[in-house]
């Protein structure tokens, strides 16, 4: 007999959440378990002004009255003003662009917006709600997604008649900007501009999308128009500050009085207990994952799990099918949702979603976003999503207006995780963490001062970035790339530049990942060259996708490394040779600095480290020359009087240990990947002359890490230490300062006296 | 640190090592663009159709024309352009456009030059003003190339449009279905040799204009752009010769001399059969089965054997299809199949019409199946 599982109650939630808070199977795994209480709405008469059809769709659809925020939002557009609106999942922010939009369309045909989203699947779903929206309004809208996928032949109606194209910042990169005399239409109309999901243009790719504002506001002006920007993000620190490096001039106001209403929510942090203590090492949080999201399903209860790659949502989904095996179970109780899926079969499982068909689905983070999918009882998190927003983001799925639900957090032994389990404040009571972005790097200035010559020729007074733009346009000119005349500066150069400027990399000088096992050769990836030397040198297994892959050959000198998949239980690690030569100091503090640096790799030898119990297995040599990265650098040292108090092989052992610990702290502090920060410990630095530890952004030219980490240096150290005291390992894990066996004896305790030292 | 050291170590600010002349500048161009003027003889062409006899409506539908067909040659504006790069987009400049029209008599070459880029907006004016006297082109790849480059750069400076294409006849796409089979390519180039029988010496290779023009820029050397002109005024003489090589073969193909070439006349029955010319289609299917390979026999066939059965040539259609299926040995299974099917169809109606006509014996003759005419 077929168990019936489609009966969800509130009392079964409430049970089952007592039972896992007071009864044995939990408790010992709470790191954190917090009750948020629920809130009522907070209304506001729709405005006057806003078209009469699209207050009768509204109220046809049972919205008679507005969110507050969604007030505030439409009544700073209405006087001109750029807005930036922060408010959680499911809060209806949507509206708060769709509106004023499509109240600019019913007023002038003519009036044209752009709507950028993060991801195309992100598109199509936007499209379908604003087709909803105006579904029952007497306004001719012809709303069009513009990207990779639209056929050719449907590209020129769009280009004339869409009065909505939603879009990728990519497209608008290569397939928009540089053809804007396609476009004319668009941008002589162009009312509105949306860029959605803000917090996800950080990074090296939110300084690109920054660059691709100015470019898209440049041809705006050249065709006279001067679109209003409507930002919307996820909660982060500094909204109004990222919200302003993309947007440049102009009035800017803040919305994140969310007038939504909210169901009481438990959240909770868990760590699965220790099983082997001399090794730190924890039980699996995917198992862990399985079992808890495992008892919500068998009671009917509807639930997400998010995992941080591919491979382990469909490992996730293959333990919790076997939890509930058909025929007992209905065969698609549980679905698998993540990127690479086909996009029919991710519309039906939204649908199913929505509807409550689907009981449970295990997901990427490709479900973090906006996508429609309503609201579900429970979320569970295999692991910390690496930062405060995106975690909120994937705790706000579960989220009902009127009834409980709950989230979960569920921490790997990662170092970042760990930190979590033992200071849970800083996801639940800190504010999320600042998005940075440096348009003003100038690899990205130059790379987009060529996209922008190729647009429309630059005059000489003409600005673009903080930097220096006539000195680096005459350089260009002497370079050939461009060409002056008449006071202007040509694009003169064949090529098509935007095609040579990948969004998502910081450096134009690359290397290809070519996977050759498959009939015909195929590039699955690319990495900074910079990167390269230890990520896919001979040998090296490389992470795409979560398949594994061996490098069989890395072609340095044409950047190109050939892999082949394979099946190992180990991951490499090399070691790189770093030197830290400090270019220019920008600012100096008591035992820190930071500045421009030249880093000098050298890769000498790889370790195999087996995957979960990170042993040691095996090692090799890297044949690889030496490389070079111009970067921004954080430093922290020892005085003479302090390194004097410690003992000689302690100076060595610590300093090196402080290095794995800050670089395993400070992503949580930059919302970051730990691959975006390089470390380096000098035992004497020629620069401080003393124990020196380095953080250096893994990007050329730097994208501001290095500044805020200046910046918060005494939080991180405190919080360092705190962790340090915090790890139960006898003399170092993985989870704090790296294990005794790899940087020495007392790597622990020496850490420690350094960081005493330092604060 | 100097933003020069800095940008030297940033490669994408780097150059291919064609470096401007500082002297250039002051070496401005004496003028920022030109228009020159060559007059040629209709005759010195060979011309035999274009020029000549008014432009035949259907016959310049055959070769693909769409929109309202001129009616007289002096109406279309054959033209082609020489460009900063083959990737299109706001940063591709056009910076040469030769034109050929037939005026009085006589074929005018026109070459409008830009030498000056910051002097674009004079010279796309001038182009456009001259574009707009016409309502019709002719082009090699314009469709696609050319014309939507035109457009891109009067939308950029005046935010207007050309209807010089309004009707265009575009020549690479007969020129494809014509001749590519027997010359292996469709590049103007490669079509003057292998068709027009007239080989290029001395021909500046397409790829390498735009760094020419670019050379030309950096350094003022003049000398630089006349291969350029040379090579656009020789694709321009191209161009209106193979037009007038498609039109002369239309016009004899119709007039029962069907094309030498067994490849050309079976692209030409398609042509014919579209625009209901059952008679022309048929003989040029007959002149490709009967002068083609083994391959062309095998596609003209079944083709061939309907135009002969819609003809009432049914027992030579029958004698097509076997002698096909009886000398093929190729071909693929379905090919097969279906001239197999075909004839197997054929024979049936032969037979019951033999019944039919044998119950009928003393009304004999009306409608017998045929014999050959």
């Amino acid at each position: 007999m077929r168990t019936d599982v489609r009966t969800p109650s509130r009392l079964l939630l409430e049970q089952l959440l007592e039972r896992l808070e007071s009864g044995d199977g939990l408790s010992e795994s709470i790191c954190r378990w917090q009750r948020l209480p629920a809130r009522a709405a907070r209304y506001a008469p729709a405005p006057a002004w806003l078209e009469e059809r699209l207050t009768a769709a509204l109220a046809r659809r049972g919205i008679a009255q507005l969110y507050t925020h969604q007030r505030h939002a439409l009544d700073a557009l209405h006087a001109g003003r750029n807005v930036v609106v922060v408010t959680p999942t499911a809060s209806g922010k949507t509206l708060c662009y769709d509106l004023p939009v499509l109240d600019a369309i019913a007023k002038d045909p003519n009036a044209r917006a752009l709507y950028v989203f993060p991801t195309k699947a992100l598109a199509q779903d936007q499209l379908a709600a604003l087709e909803r929206l105006a579904d029952g309004i007497d306004v001719e809208l012809r709303t069009f997604t513009y990207d990779g996928d639209t056929p050719p032949e449907a590209r020129a109606a769009i280009r004339n008649a869409g009065h909505v194209v939603i879009t990728n910042p990519d497209m608008l990169h290569t397939g928009i900007l540089p053809h804007h005399t396609k476009w004319v239409r668009l941008f002589e109309n162009l009312r509105y501009v949306v860029l959605d999901e803000l917090h996800t243009y950080r990074g090296v790719f939110g300084s690109h999308v920054a660059n691709v504002i100015r470019r898209l506001r440049r041809i705006c002006a050249f065709y006279g128009s001067d679109p209003t920007f409507i930002f919307t993000s996820a909660t982060i620190a500094n909204p109004l500050d990222l919200a302003r490096r993309h947007l440049g001039d102009g009035d800017l106001e803040l919305v994140d009085d969310d007038g939504s209403p909210r169901g009481e929510k438990i959240v909770a942090i868990l760590n699965p207990p220790v099983v082997n203590a001399a090794l730190g090492i924890r039980g699996s949080a995917l198992l862990f994952a399985r079992d808890l999201a495992g008892q919500f399903l068998s009671a009917g209860i509807q639930t997400i799990a998010f995992t941080r790659s591919r491979m382990t949502a469909e490992l996730l989904l293959t333990y919790l099918r076997g939890h509930f095996p058909y025929p007992q179970y209905p065969a698609d109780m549980v679905r698998g949702y993540r990127g690479g899926y086909l996009p029919n079969e991710r519309r039906a499982i939204e649908r199913g979603l929505r509807d409550g068909t689907v009981r449970g689905v295990v997901s990427t983070n490709a479900l973090e976003l906006g996508i429609d999918i309503g609201a579900l009882d429970v979320s569970v998190l295999v692991g910390y999503p690496g930062t405060v927003a995106s975690t909120w983001q994937q705790m706000g799925r579960a989220g009902r207006r009127e009834s409980l639900s709950a989230a979960f957090l569920v921490c790997t032994s990662s170092p970042v995780d760990q930190f979590i389990a033992r200071h849970p404040e800083y996801v639940l009571e800190r504010s999320a963490e600042a998005g940075l972005v440096n348009p003003d790097n100038l690899h990205l200035l130059v790379s987009h001062l060529k996209c922008g010559a190729f647009e429309l020729p630059w005059r000489r007074e003409d600005r673009f970035g903080t930097e220096d733009t006539p000195g680096v346009l005459s350089y260009l000119a002497e370079q050939g790339i461009l060409h002056e005349a008449d006071e202007r500066y040509h694009w003169s150069a064949e090529a098509f530049p935007a095609n040579d400027v990948s969004l998502r990399t910081a450096s134009t000088d690359n290397v290809v990942i070519i996977d050759t096992s498959a009939p015909r050769t195929r590039v699955i990836g690319e990495i900074d060259r910079f990167a390269a030397p230890t990520r896919v040198h001979d040998e090296a297994i490389y992470l795409h996708e979560s398949r594994q892959y061996q490098v069989e050959r890395f072609d340095h000198e044409h950047g190109k490394a050939y892999v082949r998949p394979v099946d190992v239980d180990y991951h490499t690690d090399a070691d790189l040779a770093v030197r830290i030569r400090v270019l220019d100091e920008f600012a100096r503090a008591e035992r820190a600095g930071h500045g421009e640096v030249l880093v000098s790799a050298l890769p000498t030898i790889y370790k195999k480290i087996r995957l979960y119990t990170h042993e040691n297995v095996g090692w090799g040599k890297i044949h690889l020359p030496e490389s070079e990265l111009q970067t921004t650098a954080f430093w922290t040292f020892l005085g003479e009087r302090e390194t004097a108090r410690l003992r000689r092989d302690h100076v060595e052992v610590g300093i090196a240990g402080l290095g794995q610990l800050l670089h395993g702290i400070a992503p949580v502090f930059l919302m970051c990947d730990p691959h975006d920060l390089g470390v380096a410990s000098e035992v004497r630095s020629p620069h401080t002359s003393a124990p020196t530890v380095y953080l250096y952004d893994a990007v050329p030219g730097g994208i501001g890490f290095a500044e805020r980490l200046f910046r918060i240096r005494d939080v991180l150290l405190q919080r360092s230490l705190e962790h340090l005291d915090g790890c139960g390992c006898d003399d170092g894990c993985p989870s704090c300062v790296g294990p005794a066996s790899a940087l020495g004896a007392d790597v622990k305790s020496a850490t420690r006296e350094v960081l005493v030292l330092l604060r | 640190m100097q933003l020069r050291e800095r940008l030297a170590a940033i490669p994408a600010a780097r150059g291919d090592g064609r470096r401007a002349d500082p002297l250039a500048r002051l070496r401005r161009p004496r003028v920022p663009f030109v228009t020159r003027e060559e007059h040629l003889a209709i005759d010195d062409l060979a011309l035999a159709v274009v020029g000549r006899t008014p432009p035949d409506a259907m016959l310049l539908e055959q070769l693909g024309l769409r929109g309202d067909a001129p009616t007289r040659w002096g109406e279309i504006l054959f033209l082609d352009t020489e460009t900063s790069g083959l990737a299109g987009g706001a940063g591709t400049y056009v910076f040469l456009l030769g034109t050929l029209e037939i005026a009085d008599g006589e074929i005018v070459v026109r070459q409008h030059a830009l030498f000056d880029l910051g002097q674009e907006r004079a010279f796309v004016e001038e182009i456009a003003t001259y574009l707009g006297r016409f309502r019709a082109c002719a082009s090699y790849n314009g469709k696609r190339f050319d014309l939507p480059l035109l457009k891109d750069r009067v939308a950029l400076h005046f935010r207007a449009t050309l209807s010089v294409d309004a009707a265009h006849l575009d020549l690479l796409h007969p020129a494809r279905r014509w001749w590519r089979a027997r010359t292996g390519s469709a590049r103007l180039r490669d079509l003057e040799d292998r068709v027009l029988m007239d080989p290029r010496e001395d021909d500046l290779p397409g790829d390498e204009i735009p760094r020419t023009y670019f050379t030309f820029l950096a350094t003022g050397d003049e000398s630089l752009l006349s291969p350029i002109a040379a090579h656009n005024r020789r694709d321009l003489l191209a161009l209106v010769r193979l037009a007038d090589r498609m039109c002369r073969v239309v016009i004899a193909a119709r007039e029962g001399r069907t094309p030498l070439d067994a490849y050309e006349a079976f692209a030409m029955a398609a042509v014919f059969e579209r625009h209901g010319e059952t008679r022309a289609a048929r003989e040029c299917l007959e002149a490709a089965f009967h002068d083609g390979d083994a391959a062309l026999r095998r596609r003209a066939a079944l083709p061939y054997a309907r135009s002969l059965e819609l003809e009432g040539a049914a027992e030579r259609a029958i004698a097509v299809l076997e002698q096909v299926l009886t000398l093929g040995d190729g071909g693929s299974r379905s090919w097969r199949d279906s001239a197999e099917s075909r004839l197997r169809r054929l024979l049936r109606v032969r037979a019951r019409e033999a019944t039919r006509a044998a119950r009928t014996r003393p009304r004999a003759g009306r409608r017998g199946f045929a014999t050959s005419p």
